[in-house]
């Protein structure tokens, strides 16, 4: 995008929203039978994400299974849902700072 | 374009909930229905969930970074097939020759908690989807 420091929020805001997409699934699918629950390695993909891969969903491990094989945690949802848009709003937040320099640099210019 | 499929997943989980929520308003409804054109008393009905696509065209379109992750729906809707409930009542119209009568054989505290737990679902799902709505118009602010 603009430099390197925004190509990485860039990234950090895409993998935010595969995160969020994930945790709707969880939520959506929190009375399937036999559904377990989806998650990103946050720090790992991320990683990835900035050398140009793609994020990878893999079973989280080690949550109370239900009788019906389904081991969705409401309670772990809810918590990752604020989580996941208070990082949202902080990384949309410096990414519109850089926007904002690029963009007064450019009306100096017209100006001068 | 994650966002914006993660909207009609959180839709296909208000769907599923709210057909559940509906099963179990005909149960309560019917529960003491003994005349079903099928013949015979009501009887009891329940969903099956199962994961499946969000259901969107424009959404599965968009969905390449994400594939196989996705909303759910309603696989079937299962009738109980349980025996009647026999009441004895030799004077109602519905009796049989020894003068009982079939009922539906439901449950009322258990359509209840049922009931409150497809609200808390279709709750969960409406919170997870206002927050997705945020995210999404924080990123269009980024350019105001």
């Amino acid at each position: 995008m603009l430099n390197a420091l925004s190509g990485n929020l860039e990234s950090y805001l895409d993998l935010l929203s595969v995160r969020q997409k994930l945790i709707s699934s969880n939520v959506a699918n929190a009375d399937t039978p036999g559904y377990k629950t989806q998650d990103v390695d946050f720090q790992t993909e991320f990683q990835s994400m900035m050398q140009g891969g793609q994020a990878h969903a893999t079973e989280v491990a080690g949550l109370k299974v239900n009788n019906d094989g389904n081991n969705v945690s409401l309670d772990r949802e809810a918590r990752l849902l604020s989580e996941n848009a208070l990082r949202f709003s902080a990384v949309s937040q410096l990414l519109r700072g850089q926007i904002r320099n690029m963009k007064s640099a450019i009306d100096e210019g017209k100006n001068g | 374009m994650s966002l914006f499929s993660a909207l009609s997943v959180s839709a296909s989980g208000m769907a599923a909930q709210r057909t559940r929520a509906e099963l179990i308003t005909e149960n309560l409804a019917n529960a003491e229905t003994t005349r079903t054109p099928e013949g015979g008393p009501y009887r009891r009905k329940d969903v099956v969930f199962q994961t499946g696509s969000a259901g969107s065209p424009f959404a599965e379109a968009m969905n390449s970074a994400m594939d196989g992750t996705g909303g759910v729906a309603v696989s079937e809707i299962l009738v109980d097939q349980r025996d009647p409930e026999q009441r004895y009542m030799p004077g109602h119209p519905d009796a049989g020759a020894n003068g009982y009568v079939a009922y539906p054989r439901i449950n009322p505290a258990e359509e209840m908690v049922d009931l409150m737990s497809a609200s808390n679902g279709y709750q969960a799902n409406v919170a997870s989807m206002s927050a997705v709505k945020d995210m999404l118009q924080r990123s269009i602010d980024l350019l105001r």
